[in-house]
């Protein structure tokens, strides 16, 4: 088990700046998610942990000490490449047997430890295939992974590990991920672009993006309380309504007013810094909006514009004069165009945006 | 019908086969017919060589391939009464050919591997500007060149020397190891050797446990082009060597008989001369037909 910190790492590609200075505490033996879209630095901050880059500045401490002395093959890390990146000139055992031979365990440890890890992946028939590039995309990427598994390192890095799955055995790598972690124990920076996956399998999940991390948070505090535009609209599907409006002090609390729409504010408290008729952004989650007539200030009339049946539930496009919502309700509801219907939007759910900094407002 | 239309597409399919096939072997036929004649004529006799029209039906004669090697020099200048260079004692030259080009290719193939991987990997400052540098140093016309190397070679005492046919021929070849090898590396994924990094070899060995057998198909086709480079050169092997280093082509240009031109002596020399890049053209080629396997890699690159 060993913690991980990460100070004002930063890293250049000649002109692009890849890293502009990550600051990041991952603590012994956790799960953290890297979140980010492609190009936001995640590949490049594995590969500086796992020391086969080297950042232009800032420090990587494990356990308190600092690594970037130690050679990536003194290192101790265990990295899932997100191209796999198998040796094309092996076979699969001698693939995943690779680590261990370098590392000069006795032959008999090397074929149980690779035989339990093949069984475990499910890839024990395939370990006599002499040449990995014919496998398929799935099977190369769980002997990637069986590579990655196969030693105990002070840290595993995996850099999008389940992408490329099929999507029944991503949510079967999902929950794999989980108990392997829960069995190993061991620190583990799982990098991918998709918010389920990483709400799926780690405790605390840091958003990154342009090369620096936005929030470093548990998911739950991502979806409610995120600290900009940016995490508020890359987290969560569908994407989180924006308004753009006026916000005024009224009576009781506040009011945001935008074209034909006048929404109470519940959850802004009399210590908040806002300013009386500033412009600001109102993003409403697509699962906060209700689809029903309740006795709540914020009921509005609005019009079916599409419906997306997804079985367990519907996402619902609605029109409320110029403004467009999409909300999500449980069930299989049968909607048709142009239908008008009753909405709430909840004034203790939705999130102020600043409208040049795109910062949130608590 | 269908049936109708089926048969008419397979009459198709077997006509275009039949193109193909008779394109094939007229192309081939007419690469492979100077090799044929040179063949024939080595086993021809003299009169057989000139006779007109040109002799396809012949009792085959191995007089010349036994003349190359066992005639002395001496005898026939004894027989003539005057001074001839004859191609008599062949196997010094043989001999000569082999060890010059073996080892200037061995000293090019190792130093531009090395060479290539760290211009491929580290890139060095200038990396650019070094490789058109020694891109460069080929960009004379050999003739050019020739006459300044042939004093220098004199007073540095590397004329008539394998040293310095040797050392000569290194130089030509390394921009080409350079250049291909470098190519080669350049398309292996950085990805694999990151992995093996992390996996715990050191960068010696990812060199050679990782980096190299991904470019042995690449490692082949340059050691075969810079042998072909060696093995047929002539000009300088004729500036810079006499008799004792002498190399085969050289030789051959220089072969008279008794009377007049012996064609089929020449031949004989000849056939014996391009069998070792025959036979290496055809083990390479094996080998280049395995093609590349890039393919453990998810996306085009």
């Amino acid at each position: 088990m060993t913690r991980v910190e990460i100070r004002g790492l930063k890293k250049s590609f000649g002109a692009v700046e890849a890293l502009r200075g990550v600051n990041l505490e991952v603590e012994s033996g956790a799960l953290v998610a890297l979140l980010g879209p492609t190009g936001a630095g995640k590949t490049t901050l594995l590969k500086c942990i796992a020391g086969v880059e080297e950042p232009d500045a800032g420090d990587i401490l494990f356990d308190g000490q600092s690594v970037l002395r130690t050679p990536a093959w003194r290192r101790d890390v265990a990295m899932f490449f997100q191209t796999y990146a198998l040796y094309p000139h092996m076979s699969v055992y001698d693939n995943i047997a690779y680590p261990l031979r370098e590392r000069k365990w006795s032959r008999q440890d090397i074929d149980r430890s690779v035989k339990a890890v093949a069984e475990k992946l499910r890839i024990a028939h395939l370990l006599d295939r002499k040449d990995p590039s014919t496998l398929s995309g799935g099977e190369m990427q769980r002997v990637a992974l069986a590579r990655t598994l196969v030693r105990n390192p002070k840290v595993f890095l995996l850099d999008e590990p389940i992408s490329n799955l099929d999507a029944k055995l991503r949510e079967e790598m999902r929950t794999e991920f989980k108990r392997l972690h829960r069995e190993l124990k061991q620190t583990i920076i799982y990098a991918t672009p998709d918010f389920l996956e990483a709400f799926a399998v780690a405790e605390k999940v840091a958003v990154i993006k342009d090369g620096v991390i936005l929030q470093y948070d548990t998911p739950m505090n991502l979806l409610r309380r995120p600290k900009n535009r940016f995490v508020a609209t890359f987290i969560g599907s569908p994407t989180i309504n924006i308004m753009r409006g006026v916000i005024r002090r009224v009576a009781h609390g506040w009011e945001f007013s935008t074209t034909g729409l006048k929404i109470q504010l519940s959850n802004i408290g009399a210590s908040s810094k806002l300013l009386d008729g500033s412009e600001v952004e109102l993003a409403v989650r697509p699962q906060d909006i209700v689809l029903e007539a309740s006795k709540n200030g914020n009921a509005f009339k609005a019009k079916i514009l599409a419906a997306e049946r997804l079985g367990y539930e519907t996402i619902v496009t609605l029109s409320l004069g110029e403004v467009e919502l999409k909300a999500v309700t449980k069930g299989m509801r049968s909607y048709k165009y142009g239908d008008e219907v009753t909405i709430n939007i909840p004034g203790d759910r939705v999130i102020l945006f600043d409208v040049s900094s795109g910062e949130a407002m608590y | 019908m269908a049936n109708h239309r089926n048969n008419r597409r397979g009459r198709h399919k077997v006509v275009k086969t039949v193109l193909i096939y008779l394109f094939t072997i007229i192309a081939v036929i007419f690469f492979i017919f100077p090799i044929y004649w040179l063949v024939a004529t080595s086993l021809k006799t003299r009169a057989q060589a000139f006779s007109t029209p040109p002799l396809f039906v012949w009792e085959p004669t191995f007089r010349n391939f036994i003349d190359i090697f066992l005639k002395r020099q001496t005898e026939i200048e004894a027989i003539t009464g005057q001074e001839l260079e004859l191609a008599t004692g062949a196997e010094t030259f043989f001999y000569n050919s082999f060890v010059v080009t073996f080892s200037s290719i061995i000293i090019a193939t190792v130093i531009g591997v090395f060479a290539a991987y760290s211009f491929s990997r580290y890139k060095p400052a200038g990396t650019n500007t070094l490789m058109f540098f020694i891109l460069s140093t080929r960009m004379l016309p050999a003739i050019v060149v020739a006459i300044p190397i042939y004093f220098f070679y004199r007073s540095l005492g590397l004329y008539n020397t394998y040293i310095g046919l040797i050392l000569l021929y290194t130089m030509f070849n390394l921009p080409f190891a350079v250049w291909m090898m470098k190519s080669f590396f350049d398309e292996v994924p950085r990805d694999i050797e990151q992995a093996a990094l992390v996996d715990g070899s050191n960068p010696v060995k990812v060199f050679y446990k990782i980096a190299l057998p991904q470019v042995l198909v690449g490692l082949g086709a340059t050691i075969g082009f810079l042998i072909i480079n060696v093995w047929n050169e002539f000009l300088f092997a004729l500036l810079l060597t006499e008799r004792a280093t002498r190399t085969v082509p050289v030789m051959i240009a220089g072969t008279r008989g008794e009377v007049g031109i012996n064609w089929g002596l020449i031949a004989a020399i000849e056939t014996l001369y391009i069998l070792p890049a025959l036979v290496l053209i055809f083990v390479l080629q094996r080998f280049l037909l395995r093609g590349m396997t890039f393919g453990t890699v998810r996306g085009a690159k």
